[in-house]
């Protein structure tokens, strides 16, 4: 009876609700999405960091993974260390540099990765062979590189390294084997990426001391013990920057603090906007029907039941905006990543908007609690009129 | 053995502020009268009759004074012991009917028996066994804004005897309708009072007036005259 | 060449041997408490030796949007000094060309790239281009996310005028009966709209400039920067009470336009 009355009375006037609830669809949409952008990097670049498991990176000292052309020095003493840890799962160097090499009559530059194929976290295989530890002729390359350079798998092709810029003349030259297609986990859209042992791409690159790696993965057994074992390296190794998943996700919270702040901001607007339709239309509709509450009063409904009548309007309202909401706020989602993740050098693998069941939840959650909020003030109006005075108002 | 009234009033006022001004609607209103009477109050526009009506039925306090409702002082009732009264004890007619529109005359009728707890079979039946003591059986999925002011009126009579009040309480009850549709009422109301309903009944209709058992007329917010009809 | 980081800073007295100059920011001055004729320890890395050089001016940067979010210091070296800091020899990462009047700095660009290897000859343009592609994403982000804040408070408006106009139904019936003709009455009620649209622009331009200033203020003072964060212009202006404004009125009238044509009657019981 009760849900009949309020269905009903919300049809009386089926162009204010359905504009209301296109209202509120449009805000919970808006929420949804700006939930999804405050979480969703984080969980994104989380994801993305732990897609192989490996829970800490060292890098050269003062420097994030990457972020220069700086080094970590004597790299072999530093991994014998590190494998003697015995939290320690696995710990894979990683050295990037610089290669060439010519493609019908052009030279092609490509960001080189050294690897153990045996402990790495920066690539998954897609076709072919991965490499062995002791494969020193074989090359990884990307969907990027066999486009560009139309090379197979079983093709040989030469890289040439410590290119001098005057001359365009190779330092070195190796010539290796193709053995497989993979994906880089942090490269960008439509990056041209290689990869080979380790020593091979040291040899290759402009490093004059050739013990060098540019950062180093490290697999820690239990989850647990992450942030023991990275306080340990800190300790024992403070020439080089350790970092955990955790405190990488951190600075890169900080360095994309803007996004965060634009998302409260937005979901705050989006919020207020949805609370501001919910109350209008409801104290508008509560005074124009200000007799018939009377009337529910007067023929023995209590106060606590005319609230619970107006705010039951509030929650349908809501409830249907939000559901319409959540759709149209998971197509918004798919538009808006597209535009941000076009952002250049941003990795590939990272999205700024990540739907999840507790992220859409959330949002309609809120959008639902505030507008049953939002209908509190119109229920108290409409449960402390007082019933003589109505009436006869109404009579006039 | 003396019944005990239904309603005791005794030097009841009551006062409103209207903008800046203090309107005194009762001056010391005393009456009362027992179950199973049929009343009616009468007297000019600005009298007091719907103001008392509505003091009667506990939609209002008086200002002062003490009033009693079936042995309750009801300036001792909180709102939700108010409300209950009203559900249980009080029925209500108005003159505009005040049905529901969004609610057939079925659901109208049932909703002060959901309000009651009543269980849903069992108000459906009640319902259309009200639907038919007022001749409606045939209108009762019709919505109230599809039924003419005779047929609401008669929904509105049948919504008011739902939970079986022991007080029937009519404001103006054939003020909006035409002499042959009222006349129908009030043949309703005979028939209400010859089945033992307490009915109490404000009105300026003379032929209403005449079928009251008794007659209050207020002037100025008093008694004038409290009559009991010759038959 | 790699951005210098200052790794070690440090005040201290003036060196007996005379020292290197170097200019440093504002930003770094007042955060490190140093002034013109301070003594600085540089280095490139941690490991690294330090250099030692003299403060000879503290300079405000050109406000970047590249860079303000970063949180870096800048200091600024007369290049040999820095080459020598980083061990670059006689590199540098890149060079400043002005063409003679007349001459296209695409065509320069063409002809300085078929002269050598070694380096790559842009047009400033492209430059520009290239390095705000990151702000271009951002402004196509903002543009997206203001049409569906638009698309929001285009609803509550039609909301709002819809109810505006329909709350009038008893005015409307009164002066039907008492013979006020249906133009006018629509007239009447468009005006009404219109009035109560321009307010309400005129607030939302003003709580638009509060919103900016306050953004403004907030964020030049967390990232130290002069740079603008909030623009209100006038194309902006134009098109939020244009926008609402537009809309006021075609829905008041659109809903005014119904009340007239409604019959008086009808309008009475409904009010009623």
């Amino acid at each position: 009876m009760t849900w009949a009355l309020v269905i009903r009375s919300l049809f009386r006037h089926p162009v204010r609700t359905a504009l209301v609830v296109l209202g509120i669809a449009v805000a919970a949409a808006l929420l949804l999405d700006m939930v999804m952008l405050s979480g969703g990097m984080e969980r994104s670049f989380s994801r993305m960091l732990l897609s192989r498991g490996f829970q800490i990176r060292l890098s050269p000292r003062g420097t994030l993974p990457f972020d220069t052309e700086a080094t970590i020095p004597g790299i072999t003493p530093l991994l014998g260390r590190l494998h003697q840890d015995p939290d320690i799962a696995a710990a894979g160097p990683v050295v990037a540099a610089s290669l060439h090499a010519r493609v019908r009559d052009s030279l092609v530059t490509f960001v080189g990765y050294g690897i153990d194929p045996s402990s790495q976290g920066l690539y998954e295989v897609r076709s072919g062979d991965n490499l062995s530890s002791t494969d020193t002729t074989g090359l990884l390359i990307s969907t990027p590189v066999a486009e560009r350079t139309g090379w197979t798998i079983g093709d040989s092709v030469t890289l040439l390294g410590r290119l001098d810029p005057q001359s365009a003349r190779a330092g070195i030259e190796r010539t290796l084997v193709v053995r497989g297609v993979v994906r880089w986990l942090y490269d960008a859209r439509g990056q041209r990426s290689l990869g080979a042992n380790f020593r091979v791409v040291q040899r290759l690159g402009p490093f004059p001391d050739r013990d060098v790696a540019s950062m180093v993965m490290i697999k820690v057994k239990t989850d647990l013990a992450v942030d023991r074992v990275a306080a340990r390296i800190r300790s024992q190794h403070p020439g080089v920057e350790v970092n955990s998943v955790a405190t990488l996700v951190r600075q890169f919270r900080a360095r994309l603090v803007y996004f965060h702040q634009l998302s409260l901001i937005l979901a705050t607007i989006s919020l207020v906007v949805g609370v501001l339709l919910v109350g209008t239309i409801l104290t508008i509709a509560v005074n124009e029907r200000a007799g018939e509450f009377a009337v529910l009063r007067a023929i023995g409904l209590r106060r606590a039941r005319i609230v619970g009548l107006v705010m039951a309007e509030g929650a349908v309202l809501t409830a249907v905006g939000s559901v319409l909401g959540t759709g149209l706020g998971l197509v918004t989602a798919r538009f808006l990543d597209r535009i941000l993740t076009s952002f250049p050098g941003l990795p590939a693998a990272i999205s700024f908007f990540v739907p999840a069941p507790d992220t859409t939840a959330l949002a309609a959650i809120v959008i639902l609690v505030a507008g049953v909020s939002a209908a509190a003030y119109p229920a108290y109006l409409a449960a402390r009129a007082p019933i003589a005075q109505t009436l006869r108002a109404d009579a006039e | 053995m003396t019944k005990s009234p239904v309603i005791l009033a005794r030097d009841v006022v009551k006062t409103y502020q209207v903008n800046a001004q203090t309107i005194t609607a009762l001056r010391g209103v005393s009456l009362s009268f027992a179950a199973g009477e049929y009343l009616a109050i009468t007297g000019p526009s600005g009298s007091g009759k719907s103001t008392l009506l509505q003091l009667l039925g506990g939609l209002d306090l008086p200002t002062s004074g003490h009033l009693e409702l079936m042995g309750t002082p009801i300036e001792r009732l909180s709102d939700a012991q108010l409300a209950d009264l009203r559900l249980r004890r009080v029925g209500f007619i108005f003159q505009r009917f005040h049905l529901m529109p969004v609610l057939s005359a079925r659901e109208n009728i049932e909703l002060p028996l959901a309000e009651a707890g009543v269980r849903p079979a069992e108000r459906t039946a009640r319902a259309l066994d009200l639907l038919a003591y007022v001749g409606l059986t045939a209108r009762a999925d019709h919505r109230a804004t599809q039924l003419s002011g005779g047929e609401m009126q008669r929904v509105a009579i049948a919504r008011a005897l739902a939970n079986r009040p022991a007080l029937i309480l009519a404001d103006e009850p054939t003020g909006e309708l035409d002499a042959r549709t009222g006349a129908q009422i009030l043949d309703l109301f005979d028939r209400l009072h010859a089945d033992g309903t307490t009915l109490v009944v404000v009105t300026h209709d003379e032929h209403l007036a005449e079928r009251a058992a008794r007659r209050v007329h207020l002037l100025d917010g008093l008694v004038d005259r409290d009559e009991i009809a010759r038959r | 060449m790699p951005a210098l980081i200052a790794a070690a800073l440090l005040a201290a007295a003036l060196q007996s041997s005379p020292l290197p100059g170097v200019a440093v920011e504002r930003r770094l001055a007042e955060r490190f408490h140093v002034a013109v004729g301070d003594s600085l320890a540089l280095t490139p890395r941690a490991e690294s030796p330090t250099r030692w050089y003299r403060i000879e001016a503290i300079y405000q940067p050109r406000p970047d949007p590249a860079t303000a979010l970063r949180g870096e210091y800048q200091v600024r070296f007369h290049l040999p000094e820095i080459a020598g800091l980083l061990s670059a020899g006689d590199r540098v990462d890149r060079v400043a060309v002005a063409t003679r009047t007349g001459i296209a700095a695409d065509s320069a660009a063409f002809r300085l790239n078929q002269l050598a290897f070694g380096y790559q000859a842009y047009p400033s343009a492209t430059i520009a281009s290239e390095s705000s592609q990151t702000f271009a994403v951002v402004s196509r982000f903002h543009r997206a996310i203001g049409l569906i804040a638009i698309m929001a408070s285009a609803i509550f408006l039609l909301c709002i005028m819809l109810l505006k106009v329909e709350e009038r139904r008893l005015d409307a019936a009164v002066m039907r009966m008492i013979g006020i003709g249906r133009l006018t009455i629509f007239k009447a009620f468009v005006l009404e709209v219109t009035f109560v649209a321009a307010i309400g622009s005129a607030l939302g331009v003003g709580l638009a400039w509060a919103a900016g200033t306050i953004t403004n203020l907030v964020y030049q003072r967390r990232f130290e920067t002069a740079l603008v964060f909030s623009y209100l212009t006038s194309d902006i202006i134009l098109l939020g009470v244009g926008l609402s404004l537009g809309l006021g009125i075609l829905v008041g009238a659109f809903a005014a336009a119904r009340l007239v044509r409604t019959r008086p009657l009808a309008l009475w019981r409904r009010a009623g």
